[in-house]
């Protein structure tokens, strides 16, 4: 072999050693002030997710300032430690484990993604942690370890569907959603109640997610003889589907956009006259009106420094969740993850949006369905609300009822998913 | 000079040392991190031997990584007791009820179209030989194609390239049989010859840092025999290499699905560290970062491709938990990969080299040669 | 069957938009760019900024947007590119850094948000781009309703290629792009002086991107990670259509373009991607210099 190759060899091997002195530095950190309650925080603060998820970054921030702002915990302050997923799975398994063994934090705020929930979750029940989850999601999951503090389908379709179908008049419905987990499973529920409230769907179409090229989507729909769609569409997707939809010479009048997951975020960035007309379920929207939310987007625009920032509904879970989470340690007594896990169950708290309580069966919360339609100055109307918030069914696809519940207390009970 | 060769199986054997005695100050969160970067070293290998050796630039390694990953995903799902049905001889992953055929029977045979391909890897060894071998097949089918027909330099990277993106797509929609976006989650625990793999336990690190000093001997041996040299020599100067009379696609396609194996191998120690196999495994930056891991440690050199997918690794885990980086860290890799790229284009092992070169030469001029090589076996 | 040729044909006056510039730096250049979707990123801020600051439409951005990123890509060139001529793969991992320093740059406000200080307009969230009314809606042609931006789009693609042909075979700096591009040696010994064109000519790509930038941001979502796959769909383009041939990529991109709508009215969207994908991979795998190679040196 020549003498470059063997040279360089050589040379790694004086940096492997080199590293192998450092090592003490790297491996072990400095000690934090004792007192301090530390709380992990995770969401991509870079790459594509950095969209949605900085702002839950955010809000999770504010809500432990105000926490410590009145003294804290226990009498001990909140301390935050703040890790980047960086929009990646792996990145997000590698920074979960790293909170949860080597900071040792009893719970984490973290996650939007269904995906990096999962690649997280094994981290969090090996350890008997504690992850607290702010998105809407499909459902299906039964963790003695995450309390998920945001919509599952029953919250977003049980009112949205009968209300489409007999307050719009709107019966022949298209499906469209990007393609992944949750649209699908959203697919799924909507069919079945589609189905059972007299209506039909026509036709059921997903588009690669994070694809903005909508338009073989959209003329499918103009010839398709639909007379309302249901997007579950995701991310930054939305803008561009809404944008096609009315520059194909659509009218939300006569073939109104259903959707469960467009939020302030993508109306602001799509520009309000797209979807103008258009409508969205969600347990809460920035234009609630009621005091309490109007001083949370006030708070919330002074503490990101942005006049013009936009609440939505996993922000306001984002925030609240650290408040239930604060009541259940203050009830424990101590910042250990299975006591607040267990002092967490059945924790109510008044949000910006509402009163919300986390089921003691299932870790879910209790939320109050909405549907809002769109304004020209891109708020919400709400149009139809429940009084009362409605029960958490994680597994409503598959026949789950408020007086059956599949996840309880003692686990899945497998047995009744078979059918 | 035999001296020469024995200092650089030093160099690999300080480096082997070096990963085999870690666990001895690792605590238990370093010990499982440090195995995941050991797996992205197995990758920085697979890159050095076919772009390196070869002069094939894979822009879409992870395409190997991810069979690798979900083969053994697919093995560890079955075992995990989220599955329905765990325990008994028909066990079937939670998910595929999500897209459940109507009426459908819940086993594997029929719960929907396709899942009955889950049905040998109940067997973890099926699993296992698969992450080695489905790698292979694929690289071995697409490589024969590209290198008969004289496909070379970069059009062999976009080749790759759309390869990569085109299966994570398919993987993406076949959501029934993958669970699509979500990838392969809730997994069992590796058991083999009754020892479970815990991805915190020591025992799982020295499967990994095993795995890495075998893979660095092996391909390290293979690039000496004859075999290795030809491929050298093909890379150099193609042309030269075919009217010498051999058979050019023949040594390409072995070394590519060499590389592939190491990547396939890499894929499913990962979901062993890991507990997840997930379809950005296939995205198109993944892939380029691990060749970007190998051009900062040195393309041309194993050893110094493994240590730069290494210490990339535990730069960008310092930079990302160091508190006021948390937004800014990825414009420090950023700045690194430029500032690599223009002033150290053989990497760090290329630029090592040639600083020890000056030195050495220096040295020489001074000493007798029995000396010089006795300093170096002390200084390596 | 109008309507999806015509959406076949916005697709590919899409795809053509953005593999115009590379179809200059990769083709002319031998550089591939990764940052060329940064470039149209850029361009796509310069859109937002535009409206924000000097409160002046999508159609006052375009020219803007040219400057701003042709500025941006003489500078990559001059320290970066520059250094790493004949080194195409190198080429491809120090724009890959520069990529995500752009990135990192508009996401930090250029810094600003380690001040706590806020850039209306920059940030990691999704930017609005008003599009002018008379854009918006549909029109009716020849019996069809079409829309009115992507119609524009494929109007304001088919001027800047005929601009960009135009440029490299009807004018003296054309002359000397071309022939650099075919021996550089050879034309630096004429007199060419090799270093100001290929800045130039990068430059020139790059202010095209731009260009695409402000016409993307009509329609898809403006945020920081928005060029990356692009680029990847430009490169496809380029790569079938044959390295260094401007008629070659306006032709693939007809026929991805094409190929997409089709496949996504006959089947769906999904597939269609798949489809282009093993369609790309076919081509380069019989014809690896391309649809309509050039004879290089």
């Amino acid at each position: 072999m020549n003498m470059t190759t063997r040279m360089m060899t050589r040379r790694t091997a004086l940096i492997g050693a080199a590293g192998a002195l450092a090592a003490p530095y790297f491996f072990h950190r400095p000690a934090r002030a004792a007192d301090a309650i530390k709380v992990g925080v995770l969401f991509s603060q870079t790459g594509g997710l950095s969209i949605i998820e900085k702002s839950l970054n955010d809000a999770t921030l504010m809500a432990i300032s105000e926490i410590n702002a009145k003294g804290g915990v226990l009498g001990r302050p909140v301390q935050a430690v703040v890790e980047d997923g960086a929009s990646d799975p792996k990145t997000f398994n590698e920074k979960a484990s790293k909170l949860v063994i080597q900071d040792k934090v009893p719970s984490v705020f973290a996650c939007y993604t269904s995906a990096s929930r999962k690649a997280v979750l094994p981290v969090f029940e090996r350890r008997q942690s504690l992850l607290l989850y702010p998105t809407y999601y499909e459902g299906f999951e039964c963790s003695k370890n995450v309390a998920y503090t945001g919509a599952v389908p029953n919250q977003q379709l049980s009112n949205f569907i009968p209300w489409i179908i007999n307050t719009l008049g709107k019966k022949k419905f298209f499906i469209v959603g990007s393609n992944y987990i949750y649209p699908r499973e959203m697919a799924k529920v909507s069919k079945i109640l589609i189905e059972k409230n007299g209506g039909q769907w026509i036709a059921d179409e997903y588009l690669e997610l994070g694809d903005s090229e909508w338009g073989s989507m959209v003329n499918k729909i103009k010839n398709s003889g639909a007379d309302v769609v249901l997007s579950n569409v995701v991310g930054d997707s939305v803008v561009a589907f809404y944008r096609e939809f009315k520059n194909q010479g659509m009218s939300q009048d006569k073939l109104p956009i259903c959707a469960t997951v467009t939020s302030e975020i993508e109306i602001a960035a799509m520009g309000p006259e797209y979807a103008a007309g258009s409508f969205t379920s969600f347990p809460y929207f920035m234009a609630i009106d009621t005091d309490a939310n109007k001083a949370f987007v006030e708070r919330y625009r002074a503490y990101v420094k942005n006049p013009k920032a936009v609440t939505h509904h996993a922000l306001e879970s984002a925030y609240f969740q650290v408040f239930l989470w604060a009541q259940a340690v203050a009830q424990a007594k101590e910042a250990q993850p299975v006591p607040i896990r267990n002092a967490l169950a059945g924790q109510e708290f008044a949000a910006p949006g509402g009163t919300v309580k986390i089921e003691p069966q299932n870790l879910h919360t209790w939320l109050t369905p909405r549907i809002a339609q769109w304004q020209p100055d891109g708020q919400g109307k709400i149009v139809d609300a429940y009084k009362t918030p409605v029960m958490p069914l994680p597994y409503v696809a598959y026949g789950e009822t408020e007086s059956a519940p599949f996840c309880t207390g003692k686990g899945l009970d497998t047995a009744r998913l078979k059918g | 000079m035999p001296g020469k060769r024995t200092l650089d199986y030093a160099a690999y054997a300080a480096f082997i040392g070096l990963i085999l005695c870690a666990p001895l100050v690792l605590e238990e969160f370093w010990l499982n991190r440090i195995a995941k970067f050991l797996v992205y070293g197995l990758l920085g290998v697979a890159i050095a031997l076919s772009w390196g050796y070869a002069g094939i630039l894979n822009l879409g390694q992870g395409l190997f990584f991810g069979l690798g990953a979900y083969m053994m995903a697919m093995s560890l799902k079955l075992a995990s007791p989220t599955s329905l049905q765990q325990g008994s001889a028909t066990p079937v992953p939670d998910f595929m009820l999500w897209n459940a055929e109507p009426g459908a029977k819940t086993d594997l045979c029929c719960i929907n179209h396709g899942s009955f391909l889950w049905t040998p890897f109940q067997n973890p060894w099926f699993g296992i030989a698969m992450g080695v071998l489905v790698p292979v097949l694929v690289a071995t089918l697409i490589g024969w194609v590209m290198f008969r027909k004289r496909i070379s330099g970069v059009f062999v990277s976009i080749i790759m390239l759309a390869l990569v993106l085109l299966v994570r797509l398919v993987v993406i929609d076949a959501q029934p049989v993958t669970n699509g976006f979500n990838g392969l989650t809730d997994l069992g625990n590796l058991v083999v010859f009754g020892v479970e793999l815990d991805p915190y336990e020591v025992v799982t690190y020295y499967v990994v840092a095993g795995a890495l000093a075998l893979a660095l001997i092996a391909t390290r041996m293979l690039v000496e025999t004859r075999a290795g040299l030809i491929l050298q020599a093909i890379r150099d100067d193609q042309n030269r290499a075919r009217y010498l009379g051999f058979d050019v696609p023949l040594y390409q396609v072995f070394f590519f699905a060499v590389s592939a194996a190491i990547a396939g191998v890499a894929g499913m120690l990962y979901v062993v560290v890991a507990q997840f196999a997930s379809p950005t495994f296939m995205d198109l930056s993944f892939s380029i970062t691990m060749v970007v891991w190998a051009a900062v440690g040195g393309r041309a050199s194993l050893l110094g491709a493994c240590i730069g997918a290494i210490g990339i690794n535990i730069i960008e885990a310092r930079a990302s938990e160091t508190q006021a980086l948390v937004q800014a860290w990825r414009a420090v890799i950023g700045l690194i990969f430029v500032l690599v790229v223009l002033y150290l284009p053989r990497g760090v092992a290329g630029f090592a080299s040639d600083a020890a070169d000056a030195v050495l030469s220096r040295l020489g001029r001074k000493r007798p040669p029995a000396a010089q090589s006795a300093e170096e076996r002390v200084a390596s | 069957m109008a309507e999806v040729v015509f959406i076949g044909l916005s697709l590919a006056s899409v795809l053509l938009l953005v593999a115009l510039g590379l179809a200059i730096t990769y083709g002319a250049m031998g550089v591939i760019n990764m940052a060329h979707g940064e470039m149209v990123m850029l361009g796509a801020y310069t859109t937002v900024l535009t409206r924000i600051y000097l409160h002046l439409d999508l159609l006052a951005a375009i020219p803007l947007a040219f400057i701003v990123t042709a500025l941006v890509g003489y500078a990559i060139e001059r320290v970066v590119v520059r250094r790493l001529y004949g080194r195409l793969l190198d080429t491809l991992l120090a724009t890959w850094g520069v990529a995500i320093l752009i990135q990192q740059a508009v996401r930090l406000e250029l810094g600003a948000s380690f001040f706590g200080l806020h850039i209306a307009g920059l940030g990691p969230g999704l930017q609005n781009v008003a599009v002018p009314p008379e854009l918006t809606g549909a029109l009716t042609l020849g019996g069809v309703q079409v829309n009115a931006f992507r119609a524009f789009i494929i109007v304001v693609t088919l001027l800047l290629a005929l601009v960009t042909w135009l440029l490299m075979y009807r004018t003296s700096i054309g002359i000397q792009v071309r022939a650099i591009m075919r021996n550089p040696r050879m034309a630096a010994a004429c007199g060419i002086d090799v270093d100001r064109v290929n800045a130039l000519t990068f430059a020139y790509g790059s202010g095209l991107a731009g260009i695409a930038g402000v016409m993307v941001s009509g329609f898809k979502t403006v945020f920081p990670d928005m060029g990356t796959p692009m680029v990847v769909d430009a490169f496809l383009v380029v790569v079938v259509g044959g390295v260094g041939s401007l008629v070659g990529s306006i032709f693939s991109a007809g026929l991805l373009g094409q190929l997409n709508g089709i496949t996504a009215f006959l089947s769906n969207d999904i597939i269609a991607r798949a489809v282009v994908f093993a369609f790309v991979i076919a081509v380069i795998m019989t014809r690896p210099r391309g649809l309509f190679a050039q004879r290089t040196r």
